[in-house]
């Protein structure tokens, strides 16, 4: 078949064995990247696994379009049994490395069992290898990187830092040192099985069914992603994401407490004035127009250049109100270098922070628990006893769920999380009940996986485009107004088989929805051969997210697990241009209803069995 | 000849891909005649590819005389003389020519017959297709105007 490889790897640490396995069975019903390697988990993973253990799978899988002329095309998805949630853990990674992994001859790769002592495998082409990495235990993601490719340059490297093998549930992997699959614990899944790295080179390429074709698909690709309107802003997004958010009204502070801090547009100036001084330039994934990367690089500071994101920087500011963006840097190298969930971490440490604040966390009940909020050095020696696991950083490395219930009554009110623990995204969720619905539905926690860039989002900056796009999905402009609940099971459902084709497709979720399903239908076409319509694309979207909730009810969730922090229902905004908003329960459980309703799933949120065959999933 | 801006270059690779596409009718960055190098710990994608000499070593290496200048395109390979010595592999300074992973053919930049595909599928104009008698002429303009800022700030 084009477009795939057409085998993966399944490499069990166990007893070293390395086999292939054919792609061709899992493609009709599961496309790609994401769909096929939750079929995986949920054919090869024991019931009732524990996390940590051997027997939990580990699949990164890419999709048909991965490393093709289709832009974006860089993506790789991983998903595992997050140690975290206990759920389904899937995070998706974009940079180089998928594109390599498919010139190598893979469409994906499993890993089952533990190696003994640490190891890494080694891909080029045929020859996989499992080799010893006692030299590379402990050490950071930028040394292992460059460790790795010592002889080959163009070596694509996944690995964990320090915390992955500290098991810390807020550990990611990293690719090569910018992208990560972050969330939910993956890295220390990675770790668990003692395995520190993946390193790839191919030079096999990839079979395309109609070349010309794609050349032309392409070619209207890149133009509707740089007619997108924030095209040309992208690369100063590295200190205008705060405004942007703000325009939108999404910005939230510290431990959620706050939507207007009132030094935060000092905090603002300082990034702009670090990004400006910095040596700079703008940087992408495999083959993207949209520059959401840039290689920073100011002298002195963190002892390092590194191609930054714009989301997590932002992050690590807004949760922590740290203004001195020195300090930011630092911290932001840091946690790119041990190998953290920069969203989780920067969530966690608002906690902390939070509880200090409140005199829950004090210097006497822990001897580093001094943890004013702004405080940079506060943030950067946080961030290292995470990635070890020391002192509070042992509690805080869990995540902040596990963590509210170990430091009793008071700190469990405080904690906020989406659906079994996993931090919440980047943003305020109260006013937003399209991405609440979706933290508590979604297959792994926070709705960056699930409804990115849905158009309630950006209603207050683009109120246009928003009522246009909710019109075009669901039949009414008012679809996009963040605060109603009404229409917002069905656009939440649409949004999660788009970013569900995306992950499965092996593309971006950003560029996804400007792009439109069509022309990524003609993509799939074109690059595979096989016909597909945009109808048959979504029925296989509905079936991944089908089976994504299966896997989810065999390992114990029901509906009462489908919710959101209860902070969020009973303690409104005080401040910003939401004053007032909440959550509300009853109407928050009438969307959960109808979206269940939508998806097939009976009233205990379980597929009824007329879905389960009308998606062939019986 | 192409003219490479590497302040322009975003590190995509889409002109590896497509280069390999048209030329091979498949994706490989290994069979692309144009390739970004790449050194993430410093921030550096510079594009590279055949330079198209003025005085080419590789058209001196060939014992076949397989490389053969076109007015127009510059060094092009005539695969009816070429044996594969890779002499010209190890010529030339640059790495402008290397060699097919699978058919073992030499491959180099041949312009795509005066239609340079990677040209024109840069999102960022970092490749430009244009006569390199007009290059020195368009960088004393661009010269210029880094220079009037330069006064302008000199002024303020």
């Amino acid at each position: 078949m084009n477009g795939y490889t057409n085998k993966f790897l399944i490499i069990n640490l166990n007893n070293n064995s390395i086999q292939t396995i054919p792609t061709q069975g899992y493609i009709e019903q599961f496309i790609g990247g994401r769909g096929i390697a939750v079929k995986l988990i949920y054919e090869l993973t024991p019931k009732n696994v524990n996390t940590l253990s051997p027997e939990n799978v580990l699949v990164f899988m890419t999709g048909p379009l991965t490393g093709t002329l289709a832009p974006s095309s860089g993506r790789i998805d991983v998903v595992s049994k997050s140690p975290e949630t206990k759920l389904l853990g899937g995070a998706n990674a974009g940079g180089f490395f998928g594109p390599e992994l498919k010139y190598a001859g893979y469409d994906g790769i499993i890993v089952v069992g533990k190696a003994s002592s640490l190891v890494y495998i080694d891909i080029f082409n045929d020859e996989v290898e499992i080799k010893e990495a006692q030299h590379l235990s402990g050490k950071g993601v930028f040394d292992t990187v460059n460790a790795l490719r010592k002889d080959d340059k163009d070596t694509q490297i996944a690995c964990i830092g320090p915390a992955g093998e500290k098991l810390v549930n807020l550990s990611g992997i990293a690719f090569s040192m910018r992208n990560y699959a972050a969330r939910g614990g993956l890295g220390a899944v990675m770790g668990s099985k003692n395995l520190k790295a993946i390193a790839v080179r191919g030079t096999r390429g990839l079979s395309i069914a109609m070349p010309d074709l794609l050349k032309d698909i392409a070619e209207k690709m890149r133009e509707r992603i740089k007619n997108m309107p924030s095209y040309q802003e992208y690369p100063e997004w590295h200190y205008k994401l705060f405004s942007i958010l703000e325009s939108d009204s999404k910005s939230f502070f510290g431990n959620y407490e706050d939507t207007a801090w009132k030094e935060r547009f000092e905090a603002y100036e300082n990034a702009e004035r670090f990004v400006k001084r910095a040596e700079f330039r703008s940087e992408t994934c495999f083959g993207c127009p949209l520059r959401c990367w840039a290689y920073i690089n100011v002298k002195d500071i963190g002892g390092a250049g590194i191609a930054a994101c714009q989301g997590t920087l932002t992050s690590l500011v807004n949760f922590t109100k740290a203004k001195d963006f020195d300090k930011i840097w630092k911290a932001y190298l840091l946690c790119q270098d041990l190998g953290l969930d920069i969203s989780g971490t920067s969530a966690v440490i608002a906690y902390a922070m939070d509880l200090y604040s409140k005199g829950i966390i004090t210097n006497s009940n822990a001897d580093d628990g001094n943890l004013p909020y702004g405080n940079g050095d506060a943030l950067i020696s946080a961030i290292k006893k995470i990635a070890r696991r020391e002192g509070l950083g042992a509690v805080l490395a869990d995540g902040v769920k596990k963590a509210s219930e170990k430091m009793g009554k008071d700190a469990e009110k405080r904690a906020v999380y989406a659906k079994g623990g996993l931090e919440l995204w980047l943003m305020e969720i109260r006013p937003f009940k399209g991405a609440a619905l979706s933290c508590a539905v979604t297959d792994s926690g926070s709705h960056n996986r699930a409804t990115y860039g849905l158009c309630e989002f950006y209603y207050r900056s683009m109120r246009k485009q928003a009522e246009t796009v909710a019109k075009n999905l669901v039949g009414t402009e008012e679809a996009a107004i963040p605060t109603k609940y009404e229409y917002k099971p069905k656009l939440v459902a649409m949004y999660e088989n788009l970013h569900i084709l995306a992950d499965s497709l092996g593309v971006c979720s950003i560029p996804f929805m400007p792009v439109g399903l069509e022309l990524w239908t003609n993509a799939y076409t074109v690059c595979t051969g096989m016909e597909a319509t945009p109808m048959n694309l979504t029925t296989a979207a509905e079936r991944i997210r089908t089976l994504e909730r299966l896997f989810n009810i065999r390992e114990g969730l029901s509906r009462k697990d489908d919710t959101i922090a209860e902070r969020l229902f009973n303690e409104p905004l005080k401040d910003g241009a939401w004053k007032g908003e909440v959550l509300d329960k009853e109407k928050f459980v009438e969307m959960i209803d109808a979206y269940y309703s939508l998806r097939g799933w009976d009233r205990e949120g379980k597929p009824t069995q007329e879905t389960l065959k009308r998606l062939g999933l019986e | 000849m192409i003219v490479i801006d590497y302040d322009k270059c975003i590190g995509c690779r889409t002109c590896e891909t497509i280069c390999s596409l048209s030329h091979e009718g498949r994706i490989n960055p290994a069979e692309a005649r144009i390739n970004i190098v790449k050194y993430e710990e410093m921030g550096t994608n510079m594009p590279m590819l055949c330079q198209k000499c003025e005085d080419p070593v590789c058209v001196t290496t060939c014992p076949m005389r397989a490389i053969i200048i076109d007015d127009s395109l510059g060094t092009q390979i005539d695969y009816s003389r070429c044996i594969g010595c890779k002499m010209c592999i190890m010529a030339c300074p640059i790495g402008g020519a290397s060699l097919h992973p699978t058919n073992k053919k030499i491959i180099m930049c041949d312009l795509c017959q005066g239609d340079p595909q990677c040209v024109k599928s840069c999102p960022e104009q970092a490749l430009e297709y244009i006569d390199i008698s007009k290059l020195s002429l368009k960088k004393r303009r661009e010269g210029v105007k880094k220079l009037a800022r330069f006064l302008e700030e000199v002024k303020i």
